[in-house]
């Protein structure tokens, strides 16, 4: 997979010496990574690691305490940057879903572009359905999502983001909320966005996503990248103590 | 966690709905009883009743348009109290909970005087419209916090994931997190609702005549004071059972999405 889109050079994310405290806890220390546009980058570690507080800082749903992030040549905590014109280039994916409960399936796709790119309702319409013919699940178009499996309401919920057109997709543990016979079906559509090209930046638990899909895989471990390589490189022969005993633990 | 998905319910009639047996019926039979027990007593006794009924009719009319109005004003106070209270602009947030404070803190009856006599007699306002304000503002600071609570007790993802795909603080308030709230928020604030119907009583110590005004006026010139507040207190009652359901036929509308 990794052979066939190769990344360009053009950084899209460039995280640079972040750190982040919650508290006395030190969620993020200093930590570096960049992004280049097609890249898929897998993150994993233990949990409490700081991989999601990484993820969610990207799109400044967490705030940092020092260092930069510039997203599309744009520095996120600058007075300057309209955070809310950038996060539409961001497409975020959570553990728990977060659909909306009081708008069927179809207008949780199409609620962001008609109101906040002036998309009539039937173009909006026109392309929510054809996401949802993407994730599988047109059927279920006009539905409240509380009728959904964990599975379908996490496919919508992809679908939801790409509605914007995201140049980025961030996943926060797509799949750490689901049945084990639903994961799959949520690793297919991810796959499938993988494969067309979509910049990616994954926070999960699932090896086997990580070896098929991976650019690049990072491994954090205490609010700091540890190690990081393509996945034959990380999980044929890892450098650091710490990543074979979290890979003896997972695997 | 758990703690802020707790909702004060507050004082107040309690709200009948089909899922609460007992309290279904219950309703069933009050306003059974209190509907025929009126058109008994104008029926075969209009002697007395039917005269106290029409002399009370002003009154109803009155304690309606008090109510009424001061529900509007109050929800629209409430609502700015609660934003008010969740607002992260510390002094938009201090305003507002200073607010809550001092309006909590002074019984209500001493609230209406104090607006009658400092609005009403300094600047000239109309009896009724004293009234209503001081209603409103009541009512107004207790409706901000059910209206916090309400919007506190939605899931902080749901925030998130609708700043995540662009909008803005107010677009993610009233576009996702306040049309959630509402389906939390009305059976504390339909309580609210009746609590304020009950307490508009307490304006006919001011000279606005409503119902029970009506029936202070009517028994102590007739000294038919057993009549007149049977009277009286039924008609209350019919209101407020009415009002109690209309909360909860809204309130049925409401849940339609997580139904399963």
């Amino acid at each position: 997979m990794s052979a066939t889109s190769a990344p360009s050079t053009l950084p899209i994310v460039d995280i640079r010496h972040v750190s982040k405290s919650f508290g006395a806890l030190k969620a993020l220390n200093n930590v570096s990574m960049s992004m280049s546009l097609g890249e898929k980058v897998v993150i994993i570690g233990p949990s409490g690691s700081g991989k999601s507080t990484l993820l969610r800082s990207i799109n400044k749903l967490e705030t940092v305490d020092s260092g930069t992030i510039i997203v599309d040549g744009l520095d996120i905590n600058a007075p300057a940057t309209d955070i809310n014109k950038l996060r539409m280039e961001l497409g975020m994916v959570f553990q728990s879903f977060n659909l909306f409960p009081h708008k069927t399936v179809l207008e949780n796709l199409t609620l962001a572009p008609m109101k906040l790119k002036g998309m009539s309702r039937a173009e909006a319409d026109e392309m929510g359905l054809k996401l949802l013919d993407k994730v599988g699940i047109m059927e279920k178009a006009h539905v409240y999502p509380s009728k959904l499996s964990g599975g379908q309401q996490q496919r919508v919920a992809i679908a939801r983001a790409l509605a914007m057109s995201p140049k980025i997709m961030l996943f926060d543990e797509p799949t750490r909320a689901l049945d084990p016979e639903m994961i799959g079906e949520v690793l297919d559509v991810m796959v499938t966005l993988a494969r067309e090209g979509m910049t990616m930046a994954v926070v999960t638990h699932e090896m086997g996503f990580a070896r098929e899909v991976a650019d690049r895989v990072v491994f954090m471990d205490h609010g700091g990248i540890i190690e990081e390589g393509t996945p034959e490189h990380f999980f044929k022969s890892p450098e650091h103590d710490r990543t074979k005993l979290f890979l003896s633990q997972i695997l | 966690m758990s703690e802020t998905r707790i909702i004060d319910v507050g004082e107040g009639a309690a709200i009948p709905s089909k899922t609460d047996w007992g309290l279904f019926n219950a309703w069933t039979i009050s306003i059974v009883f209190a509907i025929s027990t009126i058109f008994y007593l104008i029926v075969f006794e209009p002697a007395p009743y039917k005269r106290i009924i029409l002399y009370l009719s002003d009154g109803v009319i009155i304690t309606f348009e008090v109510t009424i109005i001061s529900i509007i004003c109050a929800c629209i106070i409430g609502l700015i109290t609660g934003l008010g209270r969740v607002s992260k602009n510390k002094a938009i947030n201090l305003l507002a909970s200073t607010y809550v404070e001092i309006i909590r803190g002074i019984p209500l009856l001493v609230q209406l005087f104090y607006i009658y006599y400092a609005l009403g007699r300094l600047l000239n306002v109309h009896d009724l419209t004293a009234a209503v304000i001081a209603m409103s503002v009541c009512y107004g600071a207790y409706m901000g916090e059910v209206f916090r609570a309400g919007i506190t007790a939605i899931d902080k993802g749901q925030s998130e994931a609708a700043r995540s795909l662009g909008f803005n603080t107010k677009q993610t308030m009233f576009l996702v997190i306040l049309p959630q709230a509402w389906r939390t928020i009305l059976p504390p604030v339909g309580n609210e609702f009746i609590a304020l119907l009950k307490d508009t009583s307490l304006v006919s110590i001011l000279a606005v005549s409503d119902l029970l005004r009506r029936g202070r006026e009517f028994s102590s010139e007739t000294f038919l004071y057993f009549e007149t507040f049977t009277m009286v207190a039924l008609v209350y009652l019919v209101i407020t059972l009415l009002l109690s359901k209309g909360v909860s036929l809204m309130e049925a509308r409401l849940s339609h999405y997580v139904r399963h």
